[in-house]
């Protein structure tokens, strides 16, 4: 799809930028890269040949075609498609190669002999590598389908109405056709305890959107009282629970036993909680309040100042943001939560899932592949 | 005289007529069926170069033909009759389907609410809003059917297993995943009697909705625990989608566009009902042949349901006012009637093309159609795929089931919502 849809004319950041989907972009892109490009090299070859035979299927060409129409529009499915471009190198493959490095860091189960070893490319089987493109697959579906609007909102400012229906037909089309290769994908595993595993997952992954789309469609009420432990749960659903379980599976795939298959989850887990935590605080360890643009009411940081000042405390504090204007005054309020203790205990919160990745993966034996995906772990804590 | 004799001669000059008017290879190569489920994709292809449409120009029989048509809309029973499967049924009373199946689709909606557990009570409300127990529950109808036919063919007792109710269930939960889709591709509002999904909640959540009720499904089919089925029916959500695609584009060329409709038709509704049929076999026998007849039984049934569908969109009335809703135009979709009726109002084919999207466009369509002999043509050929439908499920030994399934293709061919 990335190729296909960079032919489609982008229009200029405007408010649309409120909207763009975050993909597994990190705060430190340097570092960041150096940690993936020297994992892909011990996976053999990147994932990034996993959907090849979708992105050149018929049906996602012909969105490609048809997306077009939406330049000029406000309509997100495009900076989705911009997403596919601009961070393909470094966030849109993640997902599976941590998956690749899992299975690669287990190694061949002992226990596994109807799988003979030499089935296997740069140490991985050829399901596992299946597993790691159904998990890309997965999760680019579920950018898609976050990217649809309602159409009760819709604005003339948005453009036309008929191409913002059209926007999402496209979307709700290629998401569903993504899913539906996941699917079948799934299928040709052959290992119906990782066809359920899956499925949850995508589950989870609804539910997790599901909570974070209407939560932030009451984000102006601020009434809900979310504590730091429902924030995590609900996070886990939506940023978290695809990996561990992938990780989980990939395992299963490899014949390995329960025990190595908890500390896979155990790891996806702990190493998404604490790369989405990371993205969290970056308005509030980068840069200064003047360079601010705006940050989410739900991100990590604000839910932990919210419970340590408690309820009453951060009402009054929201309603002085406000009292200036029609607008939120996001200065004043990272002004109001950098003077508390919210962002240093979401630092803490971070470091403490890293390490708890990290003491996942001290179980596997050593290897490269071990190495890779402590580097990762250990990178999204750094700040 | 016996009703069926009636029927049979009644039948006898409605075919000869439509043979003539088609002539006997289009009419055979139409339902030239495939013996394997891979050649199922490809079967269409078949189709295509024998529709040349110089016979259907010829008015003189035309008219006849649609006159006779006509009259076999109001004697379905003439359908099975003119097939030759062995005759059971001459003296025990033929059950009703629906009355048959009742016993295995008791409390089918309540345990479907089960497997979509979920914490958000919002979100439950969304996924339960469909499975309120007033939808017709068509395709767990012929899948418990087609269980207990099989199970009775691989001589057990007839009695249905866990794993071919669960497919029973797992079959309506596809259907609404796709139909709670479809309405936001559409634009929808109403359905069945009640608010769309995304009228209510709009589509940001209708589409999660949809997502969810999918990942449920997949996992009760894969705690079935039978690699073969979750083959069988993964292969079904990416039918269903690719023939979503497929509606997305017209054809120019009449021949390419009829065949596009047919594999439209397949993969849309067929593939569903043929897979799930195909499910409930495997559960039960290991043949592949038996495999086959539950798969063409159902790809048949579902082709006929769609095209009388399609035909219901041109003749049922939406409201008291008696104007018809022709939905399908109004979406730019060209179905079977207007497929047909090109061929005698070449004017058809430029409307096609622009998706009926011009002012008048779909008022000029609609009349053209009915002008036409589209109507009985679609028709035609809706029974033609139940005549096969019943060919293929006579392979399997006698029982009540068996003769429910055959009763079911005239209830197809009948029905008027």
């Amino acid at each position: 799809m990335a190729l296909l849809l960079f032919r489609v004319a982008l229009p200029p950041l405007g408010r649309v930028a409120r909207r763009t989907l975050s993909l597994f972009s990190h705060p430190s892109p340097s570092d960041w890269s150096k940690v993936v490009s020297d994992a892909e090299k011990i996976v053999g070859y990147p994932t990034s040949f996993m959907s090849l035979r979708c992105l050149l299927s018929d049906e996602l060409s012909h969105v490609a075609m048809h997306v077009r129409r939406l330049a000029g529009t406000n309509h997100p499915l495009l900076n989705t498609a911009r997403g596919f471009v601009q961070d393909s190198r470094n966030n849109l493959q993640t997902r599976g190669l941590v998956v690749l490095l899992m299975s690669k860091a287990a190694g061949p189960s002992g226990a596994s002999t109807c799988f003979p070893q030499q089935d296997m490319v740069s140490g991985i089987y050829p399901s596992q590598r299946s597993l790691a493109e159904i998990t890309e697959l997965i999760h680019t579906a579920f950018l898609v389908h976050r990217g649809i609007v309602d159409l009760k909102d819709w604005s003339s400012s948005d453009g036309p109405l008929k191409d913002m229906q059209f926007g999402n037909k496209m979307a709700v089309l290629s998401g569903d056709f993504l899913l539906a290769n996941a699917c079948t994908g799934l299928a040709q595993l052959n290992n119906t305890k990782v066809v359920e595993l899956i499925s949850s997952a995508i589950g989870d992954l609804v539910q997790g959107i599901y909570c974070e789309s209407s939560s932030a469609a009451e984000e102006s009420s601020v009434t809900e009282d979310t504590t730091m432990d429902s924030w995590e749960e609900r996070t886990f659903l939506s940023h978290g629970a695809l990996l561990a379980k992938s990780c989980k599976a990939a395992m299963e795939l490899a014949n390995h036993n329960a025990e190595a298959q908890g500390l896979a989850f155990l790891y996806g887990k702990h190493m998404s909680l604490a790369h989405k935590i990371n993205s969290d605080l970056q308005p509030f360890v980068k840069g200064s309040a003047s360079d601010l643009m705006t940050f989410s009411l739900n991100c990590a940081p604000v839910v932990f100042h919210r419970q340590l000042v408690g309820s009453e405390r951060w009402v009054h504090q929201l309603q002085q943001a406000r009292s200036t204007g029609e607008h939120t005054d996001y200065t004043q309020l990272w002004k109001a939560i950098k003077a508390d203790e919210g962002v240093s205990s979401t630092v803490e919160l971070c470091r403490y899932h890293g390490n708890k990745a990290l003491s996942a993966i001290k179980w596997f034996p050593p290897s490269d592949a071990r190495s890779a995906l402590e580097n990762i772990a250990s990178a999204v804590t750094k700040l | 005289m016996c009703t069926e004799d009636l029927a049979a001669n009644m039948a006898l000059p409605l075919r000869r007529c439509c043979m003539r008017t088609l002539g006997t290879n289009y009419c055979a190569s139409l339902l030239n069926v495939p013996c394997c489920p891979d050649a199922g994709r490809s079967a269409f292809v078949a189709t295509v170069p024998v529709l040349s449409g110089h016979r259907l120009m010829n008015t003189n029989s035309s008219r006849k033909c649609g006159s006779l048509s006509r009259c076999s809309l109001r004697l379905p029973r003439s359908v099975p009759n003119a097939c030759h499967y062995s005759a059971v049924h001459s003296d025990a009373k033929v059950k009703d389907p629906f009355t048959l199946a009742q016993k295995d689709l008791k409390n089918l909606y309540d345990d479907i609410k089960k497997e979509l557990f979920v914490s958000t009570a919002e979100l439950k409300s969304l996924c339960h809003y469909y499975f309120d127990g007033k939808g017709k529950a068509f395709r767990p109808m012929i899948v418990v059917l087609m269980a207990r036919a099989c199970n009775l063919h691989s001589n057990r007792d007839g009695d249905l297993l866990p794993a071919q109710r669960s497919i029973a269930m797992i079959s309506e939960m596809i259907h609404t995943a796709s139909l709670v889709h479809d309405d936001i591709i559409d634009g929808s509002d109403t359905r069945r009697g009640k608010k769309t999904i995304n009228e209510v909640w709009g589509e940001r959540k209708a589409v999660l909705a949809g997502d969810f009720i999918l990942s449920a499904a997949s996992m009760a089919l894969a705690r079935i625990g039978n690699n073969a089925v979750v083959t069988v029916l993964s292969q079904v959500i990416e039918d269903l989608v690719r023939g979503e695609f497929m509606q997305l584009g017209s054809k120019e060329n009449e021949n390419e566009r009829f065949k596009h409709y047919l594999e439209k038709t397949f993969k849309k509704t067929a593939s569903l009902i043929a897979n799930s049929c195909k499910a409930v076999s495997i559960l039960v026998n290991p043949e592949p042949e038996v495999h086959e007849i539950a798969y063409q039984y159902g790809r048949n049934v579902g082709i006929a349901f769609q095209l009388v569908d399609d035909m219901l969109d041109f003749t049922s009335y939406a409201n008291q006012l008696g104007k018809p809703s022709a939905a399908d135009l109004r979406l730019g979709l060209a179905t079977g009637p207007v497929l047909f009726a090109c061929r005698q109002f070449p004017e058809l084919h430029a409307m096609i093309m622009r998706r009926f999207s011009l002012n008048g466009d779909v008022d000029r369509a609609w009349r053209y159609v009915l002008q036409s002999d589209g109507v009985e043509q679609t028709n035609y050929l809706a029974q033609r795929y139940c005549q096969e439908a019943i060919r293929q499920i006579s392979k399997l030994h006698p029982s009540a089931e068996r003769e429910a399934l055959i009763r079911l293709t005239e209830l197809v061919l009948t029905r008027n919502k």
